[in-house]
Order: C-alpha cells, then sequence, then structure tokens
C-alpha cells in the first residue's frame, strides 16, 4: 500500500483538470471530426487552419492514438494511485513517459507554427508546457514512490 | 511459464530482452536516418525525402522529428531499462515499462496517421514493436516479483 501524499493529490488534481480532462474534449473531438473549426481553433488556435493534408493526418493520428492509448492509462494510473496501489504508479510513469515523449515530437514539427500564434504563455503552459511538466513529474515521482515498494503478487 | 528459470532470469526476462533489441534496432535506424536521410529513405529506414514536393517534405520534416525525439528520450530508457534488467532491480522494470509504452504508442499514431499513404511500414511497425511490446509488458509484469530495489 502507497498511501497517497500531499505531492501525490497534487499530481493527480494537475493531471486530471489540466490534461486528462481537456484532452479527452479536445481529442474526441479531432477524432470524431478533425476537419471541423472547432477541433481547429482547440489544436492549432482559433481561426487557424491546417498547413497541409499532412498536418491534418499527423493532428488526427496523435489524437485517435491518444484516446485509445493514453488517456486511458492516465485515467487508471490516477485511480490507482489514489488507491494507493503500486499499478497506479506504473501507469502513472508510463503514461508520463508518453506524454514527455510526444511532447518533444510536437516541440520538434508544431513549435515554430504554433507558438508565433500563441505567445509565449500560452504555449509554455496549456498548449505545451503543463504536458511536460506533468509528465516528468510523473515520471519521477513515480520512481522515487515504486522504490519503495517491492512488488507484489 | 513466462516464471520459469533459464540460467540467470526467468524466460519472460529473456524474452524482454529480445523485444528490446528489436527495439533497439529501430533506434538504430533512426540513428542512421539522422546521419544521412537520403539512404535511410533508399534503405527503407524512411519513406519521404526533403527534395519531394511540398507534402513529402511535410511528411519527411515530421520523420526527422520523431526520429530526433527517438534519440532523446525512448533510447535513453532503454538503456536505463537494460542496464537495470541485467542488474535484476526494480528501475530496469519501470524503464521497460516505461520503453514498452513508447513503442506501442507511437506505431498506433504512425498507423492511423499513414493507413491510407504507407499501409505497409504501418503494419510492420506494428508487428515489429506494438506487438513484441505488448508482449514485453506482459512478461515483465509476470515477473515483477523478481526485482528488487
Amino acid at each position: 500500500m502507497l498511501k497517497p501524499s500531499v505531492l501525490t493529490w497534487v499530481l493527480v488534481i494537475f493531471g486530471v483538470a489540466c490534461i486528462f480532462l481537456p484532452m479527452v474534449y479536445v481529442q474526441l473531438n479531432v477524432v470524431i471530426n478533425p476537419t471541423s473549426q472547432k477541433a481547429k481553433d482547440m489544436i492549432i488556435g482559433s481561426g487557424e487552419d491546417y498547413r497541409d493534408k499532412t498536418h491534418m493526418r499527423v493532428s488526427y493520428g496523435i489524437a485517435l492514438a491518444d484516446v485509445i492509448f493514453w488517456l486511458p492509462l492516465l485515467a487508471a494510473g490516477s485511480i490507482g494511485v489514489l488507491l494507493g496501489r503500486a499499478w497506479g504508479y506504473v501507469m502513472w510513469g508510463v503514461s508520463g513517459a508518453i506524454s514527455v515523449y510526444i511532447s518533444i515530437i510536437l516541440f520538434l514539427t508544431e513549435r515554430e507554427y504554433v507558438y508565433p500564434a500563441v505567445g509565449p504563455l500560452v504555449y509554455y503552459t496549456i498548449f505545451w508546457g503543463f504536458f511536460v511538466y506533468w509528465g516528468v513529474a510523473a515520471v519521477a515521482y513515480a520512481s522515487l514512490r515504486l522504490s519503495e515498494v517491492k512488488l507484489r503478487k | 511459464m513466462l516464471q520459469k528459470r533459464i540460467g540467470p532470469y526467468p524466460l519472460g526476462i529473456w524474452i524482454v530482452f529480445i523485444v528490446l533489441l528489436a527495439v533497439f534496432l529501430g533506434w538504430g535506424m533512426q540513428a542512421y536516418s539522422l546521419l544521412n536521410w537520403d539512404t535511410a529513405v533508399d534503405l527503407g529506414f524512411q519513406n519521404e525525402r526533403f527534395t519531394g514536393d511540398a507534402v513529402e517534405r511535410a511528411w519527411a520534416h515530421e520523420s526527422w522529428s520523431v526520429a530526433m525525439s527517438d534519440m532523446l528520450w525512448p533510447l535513453p530508457i532503454g538503456i536505463v531499462a537494460f542496464i537495470g534488467l541485467l542488474r535484476k532491480r526494480l528501475f530496469g522494470f519501470a524503464a521497460g515499462l516505461m520503453e514498452f509504452a513508447i513503442t506501442v504508442y507511437f506505431p498506433l499514431v504512425f498507423a492511423f496517421q499513414r493507413w491510407t499513404t504507407y499501409r505497409s511500414t504501418a503494419v510492420v511497425a506494428i508487428f515489429l514493436w506494438t506487438v513484441p511490446s505488448l508482449v514485453g509488458i506482459i512478461c515483465l509484469w509476470a515477473n515483477r516479483k523478481s526485482f528488487t530495489q
């Protein structure tokens, strides 16, 4: 049993409020109708359009993989850590690793387009930054908590 | 069965080592691509060139970004996993799961992006990385008791 600490609660609340719930809403919109202006407003910027079909396919692929794989892992991990279970921290660490990975890819592919459109404050918070901050924190904290336990069957 | 000991490690961990080698094969392809993109396209490691039309260049830029990201994040995690698993340490278990989660996730992204244009590459990526990585996750979890702090 890994009793949830204050930091666990902070990361759960931040993860659910700033990552999970917004991403479920945004990515479901992209998956259901990637060419809608509503979806484009959320993932590129208000009134912006895809640069080309490649840009749309990239966004769609990430959105579908997030909905199928990453977001369920994040949700399960958050439940698991609140229950004090080791598997929760394992899932948290795993979803954090994915969050950092896709953020690096998006930094390299999209920053030159998105950053000028939204500005530094928005980019380094809700558009990109939160995913890196939460991902790194989740990996580090999950590793720390898992080092306290011996995994059991 | 995955916990049956064969030499110094259980069978499941031997399978994990084999899957990690397949994953490192992918990182090797990505590293080579960054060094010599055109030859990497000729060899089939990448699909698009930077000398093609606007759409091809856009895909090439995305593929280059993925290759660079692979060097910056999953490759180091994979090395940590390999060392940790060799030493039967818990950090190897955790890093192994992170590595395999990434190698399940990204081929899915790739398949959803390019199913209509590069279906064969997407299928190869799924069978070379996603499916073995899922097996790797199962093998790691089945042997979670064998790791120490």
